[in-house]
C-alpha cells in the first residue's frame, strides 16, 4: 500500500481554466436572475449557455462581460479575479480584455464598416498601417472586404452580423462572448452562419462563451454545454452527453424531443445491469442508469428517434409492445407518429416514406441503452 | 478596482446636482405663487402678514370672467376637434389627392402661433376697419359681416391653431389602428355601418377624448388671442384678467395669484385625466407597429375633400400670412389701396427704431442663450431620467414636466414674485427672462432629446465598452455623434420657442430688457397696425429660417421634432 498522498493540488492533465465562474448570484432588487452558478471554461473551448428565456443565461454572460454587477460570487479570468464580492473587486468591462457580439449587432450607424471594425484597434492606439492591415484581414475572414466603405444602414442583417463579428475579434481579445448572435437572422442564413462561426472559432482558437436558446445551434457549435433553468445549472456536458444522457425531465424535454415514462422500480426484475420499471398500466420497461442513483419511483426518457416501429414482430425480447397508431403528422423529412400505449401516449419518428394510417397496429421497440434513467 | 465606486458617486452627485437645479427652477417660483395666493394681509408687506383663503373666494366676484373663459374654451375646443377629426379622417382614411404633402403641412398652423393668427384676423375681421367688412360694405352690405372681437372670434382663431394639435392626436390613433380589426368584423358579416359603430368608433374614441381634454386644458391657459382680440371690446378671460390685475394701479396681486393657482389646479387635473385616458386607451396603439391604414376610395368626393383641406390651411396659414404681409407693405392698411399707398417704410422703421432694434437683438440673444444652455441642461436631465441608474429619477421626471401644466403667464407671475425678493437684483434684466425660458421650456427640451436618446440602443454604448473604450472615449465617439441630430433639433426648437415667447415675457421684461413678441403686442395697442404687421413678418421670417434648418436636419436623420 502506498504512502498517504502528498498535500496540495492533485496531479491533473487538465489545463488551467481560462474563465472561472464561482457561485455567481445576481439579483435585480429582490428578483433573482442568477441563483448560484459555477462553471469553468477551458482555453480555446467553446462553451454554450443554453436555456429557455428568463433562465439567467444572458445575465450570466453579461456578468462575465462586466455589463451587469453580480450580487455575490466570483469571476476569474486567467486565474485573476475580475469580480469578487468577498474581496470587493469589480473591474470595469472595458478593462477586462474581453470582446462581445451583441444580439442586436450594435453596429454604429454613424460609422462606415471599416471604422466600426477599426474601433477596438483605435482604442488601443494602433498605428494607421496596422489598423488598415488588421481590419482588412478581419473583413476578409468574414468575407466583407468589399463593403468596407459602406455605412451600417446599407447592410443586410447577415452582413451586419459579419461586421459585428469582425469588430469583435479584430483586436485579438482573449475571450469572445456571444449573446444570441444568430437569433435575428432567418432560418436558412442562421444555418449557414452557424457553420461559418464554428470554422472561424476553430481557426482563431479563441475561448468563447456562447448564449442561445436554440438547441440545434448549441449542439452544432459547442465543445461543452451548460443547460440553465431558473437561474441555476440543470446539467453540464458535451453536446453528445447532453443529448444522449439527459439528467432530468427538463433537460430531456428541452434538448430535443423525448418521451418521459414514470413508474415503479422492479428491482426483482433487474437483469444484466439493466433497470426494470413497471408503469401503472403494468408494462415493464428496461433501461440503464449510467451510474445514477436508482430510487423506488423512476422516470426514464426515450428519444422519439429511438422508438423503432415495424409491422412484423421484432427480434428483440425486451421492450417490445404492440400498439395502435392514433395519428400521424407529416413533417417533411420525417413523420411524427402518435401511438396509444395503454395509459400514455408515445411519440415516435418514422421515415417519411413509411405509410402508416390511423388505427393501424404496429410493433414498437427500443434498445435498453436508449432508455435513460433520470435523476431525482 | 475600488476606483469604480468613487466614479459612481461622482456621477451620482453630479446627477443630483443637475436635478436640484431643475427642482429650484420649477419649484421656487411655484412656492411664491402659492404664498401670494394665500396672502390676505397688507398687500405691500412681504413676507405676508396673514394667511387665508379669502383670495380664492374673491375669484367669484368675477363670475363674468369665469363664464367668458368657459365660453371661449368650449367653443374653441369643439371647433378644433371638428377641424382635427375631419382632417384626420380625410388624410388617413380616404384617397384624397396630395395626402402626404397635406399631412406635413398640417403642422404649420401650430408654428404660426395664436398671436399672429389674432393680429391677422383682427385686420381681417374687426367690425369697423376689418378688410372682410370693408369688402362687405363695398358690395352693398350694411354694418359688418363678421366681428372678430367676440368670444367666437377668439375661439375661431384659437381653433384654427389648436386644430392642428387635435389633428396630430386623432390621426395618430387612426393610423395606429390595425385595419384587420375592421376586416375581422366585416368577414364575420357585419355591415359597414355596424363595423363603423361597433369597432372603428370605440377604438378611435379614447384618442378623440384625449385630444378634447388636452385642447381644452390648453385653451384655459391661452393668452395671446384673448388679449389681442378681447381687449378692444373689454372681453376678459381668466388669463387676460390676471394680466390686467397685475398691470393696473394699485395691482391686485393676491387675487391674481389665486386665479393663477386655481387655473393651474384645473389644468393639472385635466392633464392628469388626459394621461389616464391615453393610458387606458393604449390597447389601440400598444403594438407600435406601423400599419398601412385602410384607405377608402371616395370617388369624385375626393376633390371635395381636397377643397376642405385646402380651405383649412388657407384660413389657418395662407390668409393670415398674406394679410400681415399685405398690411406691412401699406401706409394705411385698407382693403382697397390706392397706388401711392404701398411702402417699405414700415420695415425701415422696424429695423431702425431703437426700441424695436434692441427688442430684436435681445430676443436673438435670449434665443441663442436659452437654446445653448438649455441643450446642455436638458440633455443632462434627459440622460439622468431615461438612461442613468439614479434613484428617484421618476420624481425628477415629474418635476421637469411640471411647467407643462402651468400656463406661462401664471408661471411668470410666480417667477416675478419670487425674483423680486431675490438678493441678486436680476428682476427687470434679461437674466430673469433667461431663467424663465429655461424653466418653462424644460418639458419641450427634455422630451425632444429623450426621444432621440431612447432610439439609441443601449448595446451601442455597451459594445464600445466591450471594445475597451473608456467612459470619456465612448461618450465622445459613440454617444455624442449619435445624439447630435437630436441635440441640434432641440437647440432649434428652443430657439424658435424663445423667439416667440409671449406669456412669460410680457410680465417679466423690464423697460431695458424688451423682447420681440411682447413688443409686437405693445406696438399693436400703442402704435400702428402696419408697423406691427411688419414686426410680425420679420419675426415670422426668423422663425421660418430656423424651421427650414430644423426640417432639413431632422429629415436627414429621420427623427421627428416633438412639441
Amino acid at each position: 500500500m502506498p504512502a498517504s498522498p502528498p498535500q496540495g493540488p492533485p496531479p491533473t492533465s487538465l489545463p488551467t481554466p481560462h474563465i472561472q465562474v464561482d457561485r455567481l448570484e445576481l439579483y435585480y432588487g429582490s428578483v433573482p436572475a442568477v441563483r448560484g452558478v459555477s462553471f469553468d471554461v477551458l482555453p480555446g473551448e467553446q462553451l454554450t449557455l443554453l436555456g429557455p428565456s428568463g433562465c439567467g443565461k444572458t445575465t450570466t454572460l453579461r456578468a462575465i462581460a462586466g455589463l451587469e454587477q453580480p450580487t455575490a460570487g466570483e469571476i476569474r479570468i486567467d486565474g485573476i479575479p475580475v469580480y469578487s464580492s468577498a474581496r470587493g473587486i469589480n473591474i470595469r468591462a472595458e478593462k477586462r480584455g474581453l470582446s462581445m457580439v451583441f444580439q442586436s449587432y450594435a453596429i454604429w450607424p454613424h460609422m462606415t464598416v471599416f471604422e466600426n471594425v477599426a474601433y477596438g484597434l483605435r482604442v488601443r492606439g494602433a498605428g494607421a498601417a496596422e489598423i488598415t492591415e488588421r481590419v482588412h484581414h478581419a473583413l476578409d475572414l468574414v468575407q466583407m472586404r468589399s463593403f468596407a466603405a459602406r455605412r451600417a444602414a446599407q447592410l443586410s442583417g447577415g452582413q451586419q452580423q459579419r461586421v459585428a463579428l469582425a469588430r469583435a475579434f479584430v483586436f485579438s481579445p482573449s475571450v469572445l462572448l456571444f449573446d444570441e448572435p444568430l437569433s435575428n437572422l432567418d432560418a436558412k442564413l442562421r444555418a449557414d452562419m452557424r457553420i461559418e462561426l464554428r470554422a472561424l472559432q476553430h481557426r482563431l482558437g479563441i475561448t468563447s462563451v456562447y448564449v442561445t436558446h436554440d438547441l440545434e445551434e448549441a449542439l452544432a457549435m459547442s465543445d461543452r454545454i451548460v443547460v440553465m433553468r431558473d437561474g441555476l445549472i440543470a446539467q453540464t456536458g458535451t453536446p453528445d452527453e447532453i443529448y444522449r444522457l439527459p439528467n432530468s425531465a427538463f433537460v430531456a424535454d428541452f434538448v430535443g424531443s423525448a418521451n418521459l415514462i414514470h413508474g415503479r422500480h422492479r428491482a426483482d426484475l433487474d437483469v444484466d445491469g439493466l433497470i426494470a420499471l413497471e408503469t401503472s398500466a403494468g408494462q415493464i420497461v428496461y433501461g440503464m442508469a449510467y451510474g445514477r442513483p436508482v430510487g423506488t419511483e423512476l422516470c426514464v426518457s426515450v428519444r422519439t428517434i429511438h422508438l423503432q416501429m415495424s409491422k412484423d414482430p421484432p427480434h428483440a425480447v425486451q421492450n417490445v409492445w404492440h400498439v395502435r397508431v392514433e395519428q400521424t403528422v407529416f413533417q417533411g423529412d420525417f413523420t411524427q407518429v402518435h401511438l396509444d400505449w395503454g395509459t400514455q401516449r408515445l411519440i415516435a419518428r418514422g421515415a417519411a416514406v413509411e405509410a402508416l394510417a390511423s388505427g393501424q397496429e404496429v410493433y414498437i421497440t427500443v434498445e435498453p441503452r436508449h432508455v435513460v434513467v433520470l435523476e431525482g | 478596482m475600488r476606483s469604480e465606486k468613487s466614479t459612481i458617486s461622482v456621477q451620482t452627485m453630479a446627477g443630483y446636482g443637475v436635478a436640484a437645479v431643475a427642482a429650484v427652477l420649477v419649484l421656487y417660483p411655484m412656492f411664491f405663487l402659492l404664498q401670494a395666493s394665500l396672502d390676505v394681509g397688507d398687500p405691500q408687506a412681504r413676507p405676508p402678514t396673514a394667511y387665508g383663503f379669502d383670495n380664492f373666494n374673491g375669484i367669484f366676484q368675477y363670475p363674468q370672467i369665469l363664464l367668458n373663459t368657459l365660453t371661449v374654451s368650449v367653443a374653441a375646443t369643439v371647433m378644433a376637434l371638428v377641424f382635427g377629426f375631419i382632417m384626420a379622417w380625410i388624410l388617413t382614411r380616404t384617397n384624397v389627392p396630395g395626402r402626404d404633402l397635406f399631412e406635413q403641412l398640417m403642422a404649420v398652423p401650430y408654428y404660426l402661433t395664436p398671436l399672429l393668427g389674432a393680429l391677422a384676423w383682427s385686420l381681417l375681421g374687426s367690425p369697423e376697419s376689418g378688410f372682410i367688412n370693408q369688402i362687405w360694405r363695398a358690395l352693398g352690405g350694411s354694418n359688418h359681416l363678421i366681428d372678430i372681437n367676440t368670444a367666437y372670434g377668439i375661439a375661431w382663431v384659437m381653433a384654427l391653431f389648436e386644430g392642428s394639435v387635435a389633428f396630430v392626436m386623432i390621426a395618430a390613433v387612426m393610423k395606429s389602428m390595425d385595419p384587420s380589426l375592421e376586416e375581422a368584423s366585416q368577414i364575420i358579416g357585419a355591415s359597414r355601418l355596424r363595423t363603423m359603430l361597433r369597432v372603428t368608433l370605440p377604438l378611435v374614441l379614447p384618442g378623440v377624448l384625449g385630444a378634447a381634454i388636452f385642447v381644452f386644458a390648453e385653451m384655459l391657459g391661452s393668452f395671446a388671442a384673448a388679449l389681442v382680440l378681447g381687449l378692444p371690446s373689454r372681453y376678459y378671460v381668466i388669463t387676460t384678467a390676471m394680466y390686467q390685475m397685475v398691470q393696473q394701479y394699485p395691482p391686485k396681486v393676491q387675487i391674481a395669484a389665486a386665479m393663477g393657482v386655481s387655473l393651474f389646479a384645473v389644468m393639472f387635473f385635466m392633464l392628469f385625466l388626459y394621461r389616464r385616458i391615453v393610458m387606458a386607451g393604449s390597447y389601440v396603439t400598444i403594438t407600435g407597429k406601423a400599419f398601412r391604414p385602410r384607405v377608402t376610395d371616395v370617388g369624385k368626393l375626393r376633390y371635395v375633400f381636397f377643397g376642405i383641406c385646402l380651405l383649412y390651411l388657407f384660413a389657418a396659414v395662407g390668409l393670415p400670412l398674406a394679410t400681415l404681409l399685405y398690411a406691412s407693405l401699406q401706409k394705411i392698411a385698407v382693403a382697397f389701396p390706392a397706388a401711392g399707398n404701398w411702402t417699405l417704410e414700415n420695415f425701415r422703421i422696424a429695423v431702425t427704431m431703437n426700441a424695436v432694434r434692441s427688442a430684436l437683438t435681445n430676443s436673438l440673444l435670449l434665443g441663442l442663450g436659452t437654446a445653448t444652455l438649455g441643450v446642455v441642461l436638458m440633455g443632462l436631465l434627459a440622460w439622468l431620467i431615461y438612461r442613468s441608474p439614479l434613484r428617484g429619477r421618476g420624481l425628477i421626471e415629474y418635476v421637469v414636466m411640471f411647467p407643462q401644466a402651468v400656463p406661462r403667464l401664471v408661471f411668470a407671475f410666480g417667477l416675478m414674485w419670487a425674483w423680486v425678493v431675490f438678493p441678486i437684483p436680476i428682476y427687470g434684466t434679461l437674466w430673469l427672462l433667461l431663467i424663465a425660458y429655461l424653466t418653462v421650456f424644460l418639458p419641450l427640451g427634455v422630451r425632444t432629446i429623450a426621444g432621440v436618446m431612447l432610439q439609441i440602443d443601449k448595446s451601442l454604448e455597451e459594445c464600445a465598452q466591450m471594445c475597451g473604450a473608456s467612459w470619456a472615449f465612448r461618450i465622445r465617439t459613440v454617444t455624442i455623434p449619435l445624439l447630435v441630430p437630436g441635440l441640434i433639433a432641440a437647440w432649434l426648437l428652443l430657439f424658435i420657442a424663445s423667439i416667440r415667447e409671449l406669456g412669460a415675457s410680457i410680465l417679466l421684461m423690464g423697460p431695458h430688457s424688451k423682447v420681440i413678441t411682447p413688443s409686437i403686442v405693445e406696438s399693436w395697442f400703442g402704435t400702428s397696425s402696419e408697423l406691427t404687421a411688419a414686426l410680425a413678418v420679420i419675426q415670422t421670417l426668423v422663425v421660418a429660417i430656423a424651421m427650414i434648418v430644423l426640417v432639413t436636419v431632422t429629415r436627414r436623420v429621420g427623427a421627428r421634432p416633438v412639441e
